[in-house]
This record gives C-alpha cells, sequence and structure tokens, in this order.
C-alpha cells in the first residue's frame, strides 16, 4: 500500500546546515586528492636513492630551500613545516572521512551484511580504503611525528633511521597500506566528480600505478636499508663530493 | 541437454510468528531456455504452493522481479539458468525494503515515499499550451537524453547494490538522484538549480554518495548512474560556491 | 467488516485508470485506486511501438486528420466497432499527446532536413520541413494510411506510464497496492464498489463508492501463450460478469500479434515492421507480398497473423523444439537505427534468446496480445445495465476497435478514454450520493469470506495450477487464429468440465494471508468464466469478421452478423453464458460497411448499406462542392464530446506555407 506514511526526514548536513555537506564533500576530496598527489610524488622523491646518494642528497638540498640558505645546506625547518602543514591536511581529511564510517553498531552490521550477501568489487575496494585509512591515521602521525621531532634528511640520516632506529618496520607496513588507500581514493575520486567517465581506464592506470610504486617504494626501502646497514656509528651526514 | 538444477532459496514469512529466516534447497530438470521466472512457477505449482515472489512483465520492461541471484542483484525473469554452468543458484530477496515473504519485497511503497519526499514529477512552466494548439518544439538530442535516463524500471537494485543506502536509511540513493537528474534535464520544468540543490545537496543525496558505484554496475538498463551522479554534484556544489 | 468510503473507486493502476483517477481528483473528488501491484508495474508499461494520434508533423503524416484516423480505426475494426466512439476518439487523440507532453513525456522529436528510412525493404531519403523540428515525431504502423504512430524510441508505454503516474503521485491520489478486488458490491441496479482482499494480509475490506471504475486490462492469460503479463488474467471482467446483470462485450474478439518471440511469447513492437523490417520463412523468403501485396508486412494485425499461420501451415516455418516459426529481419533497419529506436527489442533478444537482431534475425509467431472485448459500456463508459458501474482501457469494451484493434490504438485509447471517460466519472460522482447499504455490502463480503473458508478448510481436491493450464491448453488449442465449429464446441465442452472440477478445489498451504496458491485458486474459477464467454460468443458467431476467422464461415457476413455479442452470467450454478446480441445501425453509419482492403472481397452486404451509402452521397452532395471537412462530418454523424473537449485540433499544416512534398513509395490505399 502506498497511503502516505512517514516520510523520513532528511538530516541536511548536520549541525552546519545544508551547505556544511557540500563543503565538505568537496573538502574531503580535495584534501584526498592533495594527500594523493603528494604520495605520488613523495615516492618519486625518495626513491631518488636508486639514482646515488648524490642525487638524492640534491633533492633534498632543493626541497629544503637550499639555494636561499649560505651554506647551501637548506634548513630542516622547511621539513618540519612541510610535514606540520600535511598532519594538518591529513587531519582534515580523517575527520571528514570519518563521517563515512559506519559508527553504529547497525551500520556496521548492514556493511557486513552487505558485503557477504552481495558481490560488488568497487564496494569492497572500498571497505578496504576504509580499514586502511583507520590503520593509516596511526601510520601517519607516527611517520609524520618523525619528522617533526626529528627533521633530518640525508642520505645517511634517513638509511640510519630506516636501519639502525628500526623505522623499516614502520614502512614495510606503511607502503601497502598507504598505496591501497591513496591509489583507490585517486580512482574514486576522479570517477566521482566526473574528472574522466572513463572508468576502465582509469582503474587500469590506478592497477598499474599500484604496482609499479609498490617495487619502487620497496626497492627504495631496501637500497636504505643496505645503506643503514653499511653505516658506522655514530652516524655522519653525508657529504657531496 | 537437461542436467539437474538446484535452488537455494531464502524463505521467511515475517506474518508467521513462528517462523524464522531460512535458506531452502528444490531441485529440478532445466528445459531449453529456461528462465528464473519459468523456474520459480515451476517449483511453486509442483513442489511448494507457498512460495512468493513477484513477476509482472516476465519481459525485463516492468521492474517487479529484482532479487539477488548468486550474490548479483538483478531481474530474475530474464536470468537464463543456462548462466550457471555449475547449476547451482541461490536467491534471496532484494535487501533493503520491506519483506513481504520469501522472495517478495515492498519497492512500490519505498518508491512511491520516494517520489512524494524528492517530488519526482515535472513541474511545468506557467506559460505551457493547452492541448488543443500545437505542442512547444523541443530539440530532438534533448528528448532522447531525457529518455535515456527515462529508462530507470524502478526494480529497487540501484538501492540494494548500494552499501550506502544499506547502512544510511535516509539517504536518496541512485534512482532518487538519478530522476532528479532526468527533471533537472528537461527544459519544461521550471526548477531552478537552487530548487533541486534543497532536494539533493546535502548528506543524504549527492555529498552523502562515496561513489561506489554498486549502482552503475548492476543497474539492469545500464543507466549513466556514475556519470550522471557526478554531473549533479558538482552542479550542486558550484550553486554554493 | 473494515469499510472504506470515497466518491471515485478505480481498480487498476495502469494508464487508463490513473487517468480516470486523474480526472475526478482534478474535480475535488474523493478518489481511490486499487492495484495488484505498484502502478508503474502496469502491463501499460509495456507498450513499446507508440500511440496513434493524427498530429501530422512529419512528412510522412502531413495531411494527416481525424476522418483519416477514424476511417482506418472503422476499417481496423472491421466495421465492428462503435463508429460514434470512434470519433471521439479519433478527435481527442492528438490533445491526449499534447497533454501528455506537458505531463513529462518526452516523446522522440523530428530533425528538421533529410532522414533516412527503410520502406518497403529499400532505403529512402525522406526531408522534414523546417517548422517540423523538435515537433512530435511519428512511425509508420499496420493498416494506417498515414505515418501516426507518436512514440518515445521503443518505450512508449513506459514514459507515457511514468509520466501519468506522477502525475497523479503529485495530485496525492492514493494507490492502494497488492489488493485485489474479486466482486462487485450492487443491487441488480447501482454499483455500490467492491469487496477486495489484501494480498499480503488476507484482510477482507469493502470499498464503497460513487463510482466503480473497472480499468484492470485485457484477459490475455485465458491463453497459454500471450504476450500479456502475469496479471492480465481477466479478473476485471469476471467482476461484472459475476453480477449476472452487467454485459460482456464482444468477448470473442481476441487479437493475435505476428511477432512475438519464440518460445517465450515476449512481444517485439510492431514498430519493427514499422521502421522497414520485413517477414521471411524457412528459406529466408519475404512472404508477405505473395498474400498481401500492397500492403505486405504492414497490413491490419489479423491479417499479418493468419498469413503467417497459413504460411506455416504450408510447411514454410523453421521447426523449432517449441514448434514452427518464421524469422522477422530488422537486420536492415541498421544497428544505429535498433540501438536508439529499438532498443527494447535488442535487450529482449540479447537476454532471452541470445542474439544480436542488428547481425541476426528474430526467430517469431502469432501469438495472443490484445483483448478488443471486455466489460461493455456505453459511449460514457458506463455500463449500459449498472449504474455507476464504469470501465474503461482494454478492460472496456467502449468499443472503438471493433474486431481488431489498430497497432497504436490501445495505449492511445488508455489515454483517451480515460480522459473523455473521466470526466463522465467526476459528472456521475457529483449528480449522485454515496449510498452505504451495510446489509448489502455485509451479504457481498460474507459470500466472498465463505468461499474463501471453503477452499481454505474444504475437503477439495482439484489443484488450481493444474485446471489452470489446462483451460490456457484448451483456449490456444480450439479458440485461436483460426476457430471452427467442432474445435469450439469442444473447447465449450472441456471447459464447462473443467468449471464443474474447479468447484471442488482443494489448497495445499493452507495460510489466509500472502498465500500465493489461494490467489490462483480465487482467480482459476473467474478465469474459466472469461475463458467460457470467449468460447461460446466464438461458437455462436457463424461469420469471420477481424480477428475472428472462422474457417468453416470464412465470409463476414454483414446481413446476420454486423451486432455486438453481449454475455452475462445467469447465476452462480450456469455453466456458460447467456449471449444476447446489440445491433449496429447502418443508417447511423458515417462509414457503412465496405472492403477492407485484404484479400477477395467477399463480404455478405447488409441490406441497408446500399441505402445508407446513397444517403451519404446525397448529404455531401448537398454541401456544395469542396464542403468543409467538420461541417460534412457532423451532417453524416453527430456526436457528443464534453465542451472543454471540443476545440479542433491545430496542425503544423495549418500555418506552413509550403506543404513538404511526399517521397516516392508513399502507401496507397
Amino acid at each position: 500500500m502506498s497511503e502516505k506514511t512517514r516520510v523520513p526526514t532528511a538530516i541536511n548536513g548536520g549541525p552546519f546546515g545544508q551547505a556544511w555537506s557540500a563543503r565538505a564533500d568537496c573538502l574531503q576530496s580535495l584534501t584526498g586528492a592533495l594527500l594523493g598527489a603528494f604520495l605520488l610524488v613523495h615516492m618519486h622523491f625518495e626513491a631518488s636513492i636508486l639514482l646515488g646518494k648524490e642525487t638524492f642528497y640534491r633533492f633534498v638540498q632543493v626541497l629544503e630551500g637550499g639555494m636561499f640558505s649560505a651554506t647551501g645546506h637548506g634548513w630542516p625547518l622547511v621539513t618540519q613545516i612541510f610535514s606540520v602543514f600535511i598532519l594538518v591536511i591529513v587531519v582534515v581529511h580523517a575527520a571528514l572521512a570519518l563521517r563515512r564510517f559506519p559508527v553504529q553498531l547497525g551500520q556496521w552490521r548492514a556493511l557486513r551484511g552487505f558485503m557477504s550477501n552481495i558481490k560488488h568489487k568497487d564496494t569492497r575496494a572500498w571497505y578496504w580504503q576504509m580499514i586502511t585509512g583507520f590503520i593509516l591515521f596511526f601510520l601517519v602521525s607516527a611517520h609524520l611525528a618523525t619528522m617533526i621531532l626529528d627533521p633530518e634528511i640525508g642520505p645517511h640520516l634517513s638509511a640510519d633511521r630506516v636501519y639502525n632506529g628500526h623505522a623499516w618496520i614502520l614502512y614495510v607496513v606503511f607502503l601497502p597500506v598507504v598505496l591501497v588507500h591513496g591509489l583507490i581514493g585517486l580512482y574514486r575520486v576522479i570517477l566521482k566528480w566526473g574528472v574522466s567517465n572513463n572508468r576502465s581506464l582509469i582503474r587500469t592506470i590506478a592497477q598499474v600505478l599500484m604496482i609499479y610504486l609498490l617495487c619502487l617504494g620497496s626497492l627504495s626501502l631496501i637500497t636504505y636499508i643496505s645503506i643503514g646497514s653499511e653505516l658506522t656509528l655514530p652516524v655522519q651526514p653525508f657529504i657531496p663530493k | 541437454m537437461s542436467r539437474k538444477i538446484t535452488f537455494n532459496i531464502f524463505r521467511y514469512d515475517p506474518q508467521d510468528s513462528q517462523d524464522k529466516p531460512k535458506m531452502e534447497r528444490y531441485e529440478l530438470t532445466e528445459t531449453d531456455g529456461m528462465t528464473v521466472f519459468i523456474a520459480l512457477n515451476q517449483l511453486r505449482e509442483q513442489q511448494d504452493t507457498s512460495l512468493q515472489f513477484d513477476f509482472v512483465c516476465r519481459a525485463g520492461i516492468c521492474g517487479s522481479c529484482a532479487m539477488v541471484i548468486n550474490g548479483f542483484p538483478t531481474l530474475a525473469c530474464r536470468t537464463l539458468t543456462a548462466n550457471y554452468p555449475d547449476g547451482e543458484i541461490t536467491l534471496m530477496p532484494l535487501p533493503g525494503f520491506e519483506l513481504i515473504g520469501d522472495l517478495s519485497v515492498n519497492t512500490g511503497k519505498f518508491m512511491r515515499e520516494l517520489a512524494e519526499r524528492l517530488k519526482l514529477w515535472l513541474h511545468p512552466k506557467p506559460d505551457d499550451q493547452d492541448m488543443h494548439r500545437l505542442e512547444n518544439p523541443m530539440a530532438p538530442e534533448e528528448a532522447a537524453r531525457i529518455y535515456e535516463l527515462e529508462r530507470c524500471v524502478e526494480c529497487g537494485v540501484c538501492v540494494s547494490a548500494c552499501a550506502t543506502k544499506q547502512m544510511r536509511d535516509t539517504f536518496v540513493g541512485a534512482v532518487g538522484m538519478m530522476k532528479i537528474a532526468r527533471f533537472e534535464m528537461d527544459s519544461r520544468d521550471n526548477r531552478s538549480a537552487d530548487d533541486f540543490y534543497h532536494v539533493i545537496g546535502n548528506q543524504d543525496g549527492v555529498f552523502g554518495c562515496m561513489t561506489l558505484l554498486g549502482c552503475q554496475d548492476n543497474c539492469p538498463k545500464d543507466l549513466p548512474h556514475m556519470q550522471q551522479i557526478a554531473y549533479l554534484r558538482r552542479k550542486m556544489a558550484s550553486t554554493i560556491l | 467488516m473494515k469499510l472504506i468510503y470515497t466518491d471515485s473507486l478505480i481498480i487498476g493502476a495502469g494508464l487508463a485508470g490513473l487517468r480516470v483517477a486523474i480526472a475526478t481528483k482534478e474535480r475535488g473528488l474523493d478518489t481511490l485506486v486499487l492495484s495488484l501491484i505498484p502502478a508503474k508495474r502496469s502491463h501499460s508499461a509495456a507498450a513499446q511501438g507508440g500511440m496513434q494520434a493524427s498530429l501530422g508533423n512529419t512528412v510522412k503524416g502531413m495531411g494527416d486528420n481525424e476522418d483519416i484516423h477514424f476511417q482506418d480505426t472503422v476499417k481496423g475494426s472491421d466495421w465492428g466497432c462503435d463508429q460514434d466512439v470512434a470519433r471521439m476518439f479519433a478527435h481527442c487523440a492528438p490533445k491526449a499527446i499534447r497533454e501528455l507532453t506537458n505531463w513529462g513525456v518526452p516523446w522522440s522529436r523530428i530533425s528538421a532536413g533529410p532522414r533516412d528510412v527503410i520502406m518497403n525493404a529499400k532505403k529512402v531519403t525522406l526531408h522534414e520541413a523546417e517548422e517540423a523540428h523538435g515537433l512530435i515525431n511519428a512511425r509508420d504502423f499496420g493498416g494506417t494510411k498515414k505515418w501516426r504512430t507518436c512514440y518515445t524510441a521503443d518505450g512508449t508505454g513506459h514514459s507515457l506510464l511514468y509520466a501519468v503516474d506522477n502525475q497523479a503521485i503529485s495530485m496525492g491520489i492514493p494507490v492502494h497496492e497488492r489488493i485485489e478486488a474479486l466482486s462487485l458490491i450492487h443491487d441488480g441496479k447501482r454499483c455500490h464498489g467492491v469487496i477486495a482482499r489484501c494480498l499480503v494480509t488476507g484482510e477482507l475490506r469493502a470499498y464503497v463508492a460513487k463510482s466503480t471504475t473497472i480499468a484492470t486490462g485485457g484477459y490475455g492469460k485465458i491463453y497459454e501463450i500471450s504476450t500479456n503479463a502475469t496479471i492480465c488474467e481477466g479478473i476485471g471482467q469476471a467482476l461484472a460478469l459475476e453480477t449476472g446483470v452487467a454485459t460482456l462485450g464482444n468477448m470473442e474478439a481476441v487479437q493475435f500479434h505476428p511477432t512475438a518471440i519464440v518460445p517465450a511469447g515476449i512481444l517485439t513492437t510492431e514498430g519493427c515492421r514499422g521502421d522497414g523490417g520485413i517477414l521471411r520463412d524457412k528459406d529466408g523468403h519475404r512472404f508477405m507480398p505473395d498474400y498481401e501485396p500492397e500492403k505486405k508486412e504492414l497490413a491490419s494485425r489479423d491479417v499479418v497473423s493468419r498469413r503467417m499461420t497459413e504460411h506455416i501451415r504450408k510447411g514454410k516455418g523453421d521447426d523449432s523444439p517449441y514448434g514452427p516459426h518464421l524469422w522477422l529481419d530488422i537486420t536492415i533497419l541498421g544497428r544505429e537505427h535498433i540501438e536508439t529506436n529499438l532498443r527494447e527489442v535488442k535487450e529482449i533478444c540479447e537476454y532471452f534468446l541470445g542474439i544480436d537482431p542488428c547481425k541476426e534475425w528474430i526467430p517469431v509467431r502469432p501469438t495472443q496480445h490484445y483483448s478488443m472485448g471486455g466489460v461493455r459500456t456505453n459511449a460514457t463508459g458506463e455500463s449500459p445495465q449498472l449504474k455507476g458501474l464504469f470501465s474503461v482501457g482494454e478492460a472496456a469494451c467502449w468499443d472503438m476497435h471493433g474486431f481488431n484493434r489498430l497497432g497504436g490504438n490501445s495505449v492511445a485509447e488508455t489515454v483517451v478514454g480515460g480522459m473523455i471517460i473521466g470526466k463522465y466519472v467526476a459528472d456521475f460522482c457529483e449528480q449522485n450520493a454515496l449510498e452505504i447499504d451495510t446489509a448489502l455490502t455485509q451479504k457481498f463480503l460474507d459470500k466472498l469470506q465463505n468461499e474463501i473458508d471453503n477452499l481454505v478448510d474444504g475437503k477439495g481436491t482439484e489443484n488450481p495450477f493444474e485446471i489452470k493450464k489446462e483451460m490456457q491448453r484448451i483456449m490456444m488449442n480450439y479458440v485461436g487464429i483460426f476457430r471452427n465449429g467442432p474445435e469450439l464446441d469442444k473447447a465449450i465442452a472441456e471447459l464447462k468440465a473443467l468449471l464443474l472440477r474447479a468447484k471442488n478445489l482443494g489448497l495445499k498451504c493452507k495460510k489466509r494471508h500472502s498465500n500465493p496458491e489461494l490467489v490462483e485458486a480465487l482467480r482459476v474459477t473467474r478465469m474459466l468464466k472469461v475463458a467460457l464467454t470467449v468460447a461460446c460468443g466464438a461458437a455462436a458467431r457463424t461469420e469471420s469478421r477481424g480477428a475472428h476467422s472462422r474457417e468453416d464461415y470464412p465470409q463476414r457476413n454483414d446481413k446476420d452478423w454486423l451486432n455486438r455479442t453481449l454475455a452475462t452470467w445467469p447465476n452462480d450454478e450456469s455453466l456458460e453464458p447467456v449471449l444476447h446480441y446489440e445491433k449496429l445501425d447502418v443508417m447511423k453509419m458515417e462509414l457503412p460497411p465496405g472492403y477492407r482492403g485484404y484479400g477477395n472481397d467477399n463480404n455478405i452486404a447488409h441490406p441497408d448499406t446500399e441505402k445508407r451509402t446513397q444517403e451519404i452521397n446525397k448529404i455531401t452532395a448537398e454541401l456544395g462542392n469542396a464542403p468543409d471537412r467538420y461541417a460534412l462530418q457532423q451532417a453524416l454523424m453527430p456526436y457528443t464530446l464534453p465542451s472543454h473537449l471540443q476545440p479542433a485540433n491545430e496542425r503544423l499544416s495549418d500555418t506552413l506555407a509550403v506543404i513538404p512534398s511526399q517521397p516516392v513509395g508513399n502507401k496507397s490505399l
């Protein structure tokens, strides 16, 4: 029977009104896209160690504003400030993403029920994105805390942190988790706003990137570990020839 | 040719306080060109007269018979049993709707309430002509575009294939957004982007959608959900920015 | 007893029912619709090809008007229709189209300039007028002189039903879904509503109303293979029949559609042939021109179906496990056309046959499709016997289709009939008071309760599913496209035996709520009565007219059979209906009986035909050389319409400076 029964009333975007939900959605996508883009750049930046200590050093030098400093080394403060900036974006992104989490038990049950009854790949992908997002919040915090408290970056200093500081344990987990989260996120944000409607192409690119970045990241990590294992204590910063 | 096939069918009569949800197994001999429609009727006529399900046109046009077949929500009337080489077919009612019994759910009530809530009808411009005079011209391309979206049969598949909708009851789901998109593109409709924004520019509308794309992937009419919802999202976002 | 009161009660939420509901709601009347299913699932949605209305926008429709639409409809009916009604209909069809446009139907539109079409298996280029750009397009359909069938791709019924239901929702018209009306409350003179059963809870309710409108569609499912939806079981006709007072008209007039797919019996639209598709036999030979050299595949449906059956009987059908069939070839239309204008057809071919119709031929054969017969009404849609009982659409025998319906006239009838009859229903509701006779209502409710008790608690042993299957088989085998005396007698005898068996029905599932077996059992008895009126009507009518084709009486016999069959069911114990006949008055016809244009002209003429023809010639001559067509029509056969529907229809050709030239290959008639 379709006599008029109770019509569910819209939440209209919570305490800040309707416009808030639009802004929240835009901001979540924007911060996500920004973090995703940063991830792609970051992965390549640290992989420059594969081209030798010298290349990596030059990169750090440029990024830390070497050309403006008297010594030519730049200031680790730049890393610190940038890390704080990224942390702020991550916090905003995470706070907005929390809206999507199944916070009530009923919602969680509905999701689990859905996952077991309906076979749908993209929903499964989102599910993993959500799980990895949750894990990432801790991993990113840990990673960024290091960068803020101990911002010295360099072929030797970084390798030392990875090897002697046992940060490799963090990165072994971090790498796949951040790639799963970031690439599924980029794929979805592109489709979400209709940047491209060629879904199969975007999916293929995401899959290729996933494999490529996983290899790239693993190789870089192995390189740092091997550099770290060859270092003599106490570690001296790398000096280019 | 005539192999035995097995049906696992969800059985539950919510009006019978003694009854509990369960799966029941039925076997029958497959015939040439057998659809789930033919099979279910045969089961009801020959094995269990209490079996409840809904079919009307049995030609994939009316949208009555959507159910979850081996994990995929789809129209049962045009699903051939030959599509399942192992001869095992599991049938579940569409999740997210009021269960009438066994495989029968109340999609009609849902769709009517949605139409009333979102005002899913043409709001004609006041200057519309009377019926004795020549009709207003409409660009042939526009008419074709409108029909493309109007092909929705309200089967409910997009609702049950959407994890967001399953978790949040007040979410309007793809069917609601697609219908808004249909009226939004109709030059005869008097509503402005602002009017539509008030209806779906919120957490229960386009900004609550997580682009999981269960709608797009399961829609039996292959409607362009991803593209249209993205279009609406951009349009709605631009009204507040 | 649960009682629900309303002014206007409508049974059936398809196009016709909803259109009446809108008409009464507009007048401020309390309106309530009952439906077996959600409104948008109604069988109206399955109409693919289009709706006829003489807009005359396309170059191939130029010069069309109400007169030509009227003539096509009367000829199509084999002069069996009510010509007043056909006139009312033809005049209002363009209005209905334009009203629907304002409610949201997009319609496929005309693009100015050249467009390629397929005609008689050849490519022809049409040039559409600049002024026609963006106006409503039309395609060719069988039995029409002009291209008159307006369409929305091949989802016309769907787009109409959605627009009309949306309109009903916007007006707040309640639709009680999953409710089945099972008997009419009446006192022998006036109808007071219905007793209905909720298919979910099993609750019985009395809906008491000033007017009751039956809009339940046809009775195709009394046949084994039908293009109809599972719900088209003739329960609406049975409601009227079981009163013993109201009559059913022309129940033997059952249409078979030429092109339903084999074996599923799902329709592929006439638009396939209208757009240029052709029929082929097992040798790939295009056979229709051999039988109907002029109209070929686009002869009237009854004619094409018979020709196909004849051809199959000659052994020219292709064999399949489901019997022989022929082929529909639309590959010549090209992929682009099929994927835009024949999408549903393509989907149906892909899902049910696993073929691509752009490359392969579609296996088809004639299949039960439409019920011209139904609840007999007068021109206002009201039963002549039972005041307050109205009927509209396929459910009714308003009688614009006579013995054969033209493609595209059924969708048109639902909305046009709904528009006109809705007005009369509203008038009735305003002029009459609600009469509540609780004792009478209780009597009908108790009777139904009793019927259900007997089924659930009784000792019956017959299986309702088996009886239904048996009935469907009998109808298929003996009351099909070609009929003859001995087979029809056999059908009647077997159906009667089944009706007797049906008095001993027993259920395995004893639930009183949501019990599909109970639903089936309640319906099968009613369906059998409807089937018997079809079979008896067919046996009695010893002539061939339209879709009613008797091998033993192949001529159309206007002398003895220019009439309408009326059937009543005397009482609960009867095993067959009583038939009476309503004469059609040739002297009042605008178009006296004549040659329909197919096969041999061997009709047995009516004695008045000659007289009436002379009279018409005289009237025409009196009006001078080039008489105004409206004045001529009025002089020949004045008819009435509600005043707001009377104004003339504007057409593009009224204002067009230059009428575009007709391309070659135009149909002659």
